[in-house]
């Protein structure tokens, strides 16, 4: 049997492509959207698992470091290091700062800690170029993103920084560069005025506050102790708020980008049904255009479902078509975006069933046409 | 029924609309048509001509009477089939002004489309396609696309494709509209060679003078009757 879909379609396959194209960069932008989604949960996890804490100690009633401001004294490390079932245990800082840059200022999130400590920030997988800080003074490893070369020098307060390292896909949950500083570094930064605002402070009565403050203490817990029990007990005796590396995780996800994510879903939502309406629309046009030819096979006796075959047939090959353009899109342009987009296989697929439904619901308008379509019509020119 | 008879056609009515709207287009019409006829219909435009038509090729409905194709009755004040296609499908053949071929399709796949949903195999509709278009004389265009080729070679295509599904009847509105005279008188003559050596009843809408001598008969609607008049009338010319 002739197969009417693929014999049209050969006839207009320039015009066939071309809509298959710009339908499917409508489609790519829905999978680069939730890419966008996806990276910013990769983001999100980032410096959770490259420091892989079990516990976060933090100030009490906060929620810690990346969603509220932060402040413990710095020799909490040491109390937290002798409680019961901790393993190990280390002050860190985070903060946003701009880095001076000839092209255009960087903004990146420092993150401070203690070179001899025994929790490093910095995984040794993600470092490409240099090494890790081992000085206690202005050393500063960044990442690639940011443009900074090795040995580049980098004025941050009234001090400059040697780059001494190059890490590669290091951002915050925000999506900003990282980059790493030694702990007494990042509290000069953080946390110390400068010598004439310290004299003016002086002057008013007012009391300067020591440098000696971190934005959070994290530690591992020991083998055989239940991760939860010993958090209570910190909880308890500390009067600190403690988070487990999960509930840590779902502050970040749900907390922080829970709003993103629903923005990012209503776009995606908003693109799918725009993608349907358009495939409908071109359906319903490249039905209009063939409607004397369907006139005349009903007038000749062809049966309804031959002609609907054709219709939905071509549909669905639309859809598929504008599938893997649309695929073929997000992969070329992806990586031009500024933040992280991870495209997976899983979303490609969901996406997939969706162009498939979506193509046989726009099939509708065209099948319907084609049932009204009067045989008579054929007759009489 | 005579089985030489292609069409019967008794007190057939064909009226739109309702109380003061009616209007009656054909009235007690009532004929037959032999096989291996050329039929010309004749009539003023409005008059009735395609309506009649379209009846008989079970396209439209008419409002009473009775319609025979070959030996079935297919309209007893209602039709007798719920399928009305697979009549027009496996019973008749159409041709109309222009040639309406179907653009994405070739030549050979225009005229075995419907043999093939009548379920006749690829090999043998593509046989009997190669047989007509020889009998036509444009074999040599089979694999073609219809936008390839002349006006009077595509309106042979469209003769080869009423003839595919070897109809007991063909129904031809106009065909020679859309070509100059020369080219005309030349596809009324292998119309009626068709209608003889295939056993076919043809009926043919025209308002082209110049062909009707060409034809069996003339089929003409008068005061929404049938009437029939013999060739070299002046009346008709």
């Amino acid at each position: 049997m002739i197969n009417l879909a693929k014999r049209d379609i050969e006839h207009t396959l320039g015009k066939f492509i071309v809509t298959a194209m710009g339908v499917g960069m409508l489609l790519g932008i829905v999978l680069i959207m939730i890419g966008v989604y996806r990276g910013m949960m990769v983001d999100a996890e980032i410096l959770l698992d490259d420091i892989s804490a079990d516990l976060w100690i933090v100030q009490e009633n906060t929620l810690g470091p990346f969603a509220e401001s932060s402040r413990v004294h710095q020799d909490m490390k040491d109390i937290i290091y002798v409680t019961e079932g901790i393993d190990k245990s280390e002050a860190m800082t985070f903060q946003n700062i701009q880095l001076p840059s000839p092209q255009k200022p960087v903004r990146v999130v420092a993150v401070g800690y203690d070179i001899y400590g025994s929790i490093n920030p910095v995984n040794p997988n993600r470092l490409i170029a240099g090494r890790d800080l081992k000085n206690e003074h202005y050393e500063i490893v960044v990442t690639d993103k940011t443009g900074f070369k090795l040995d580049e020098k980098i004025k941050l307060g009234r001090n400059l920084y040697t780059v001494v390292g190059i890490t590669h896909s290091t951002v915050s949950n925000g999506g900003d560069p990282l980059v790493y500083i030694s702990l007494k570094d990042a509290q000069e930064l953080q946390f110390l005025y400068s010598n004439k605002e310290i004299q003016n402070n002086e002057a008013r009565g007012i009391k300067n506050s020591d440098s000696f403050m971190v934005n959070t203490i994290v530690a591992r817990v020991k083998n055989g102790y239940d991760i939860d029990e010993v958090a209570k007990d910190i909880r308890k005796w500390q009067h600190k708020s403690v988070y487990t590396k999960e509930q840590q995780k779902e502050i970040l996800t749900k907390n922080l980008i829970e709003k993103s994510a629903k923005q990012i879903g209503l776009f995606t939502a908003i693109l799918v049904v725009v993608s349907t309406i358009i495939i409908a629309l071109i359906i319903y046009t490249m039905t209009l255009e063939k409607m004397k030819e369907i006139s005349i096979m009903k007038l000749m006796g062809l049966p309804n479902s031959l002609i609907i075959s054709m219709i939905v047939k071509e549909t669905l090959l639309l859809g598929i078509f504008a599938f893997i353009f649309g695929n073929i899109f997000a992969h070329l342009v992806y990586d031009r975006f500024p933040k992280r987009i991870v495209l997976e296989i899983p979303d490609a697929w969901g996406l997939f069933g969706v162009v498939i439904i979506a193509s046989i619901l726009a099939s509708f308008v065209g099948v319907k046409k084609v049932i009204s379509a009067d045989p008579a019509a054929a007759i009489g020119g | 029924m005579n089985k030489d008879i292609a069409i019967k056609v008794q007190n057939l009515v064909k009226n739109f609309g309702k109380g003061e709207n009616l209007v009656k287009v054909i009235e007690n019409a009532s004929f037959e048509i032999k096989k291996g006829e050329l039929v010309a219909l004749i009539a003023p435009s409005g008059a009735g001509k395609t309506t009649l038509l379209m009846m008989i090729g079970c396209v439209q409905e008419p409002t009473s009477g009775e319609i025979w194709l070959g030996e079935e009755k297919v309209y007893d004040n209602k039709w007798l089939s719920k399928d009305t296609r697979k009549i027009r499908r496996e019973k008749i053949g159409f041709i109309f002004q222009a040639h309406y071929l179907i653009p994405f399709l070739n030549i050979i796949e225009n005229i075995t489309l419907l043999p093939q949903v009548n379920g006749v195999s690829e090999k043998i509709s593509k046989q009997k396609a190669m047989e007509l278009l020889e009998y036509l004389e444009i074999a040599d265009k089979a694999y073609n696309k219809s936008s390839q080729l002349s006006g009077g070679q595509n309106q042979r295509v469209a003769i080869a494709r009423a003839l595919a599904n070897n109809p007991e009847i063909i129904l031809a509105d106009e065909p020679t509209a859309a070509l100059d005279a020369q080219r005309s008188i030349s596809v009324i003559k292998m119309l009626k060679k068709i209608a003889q050596e295939q056993n076919v009843a043809i009926i043919t809408v025209t308002h082209d003078d110049r062909i009707l001598p060409y034809f069996d008969k003339i089929m003409k609607i008068e005061n929404r009757g049938i009437v029939f008049h013999e060739l070299g009338e002046d009346k008709i010319l």
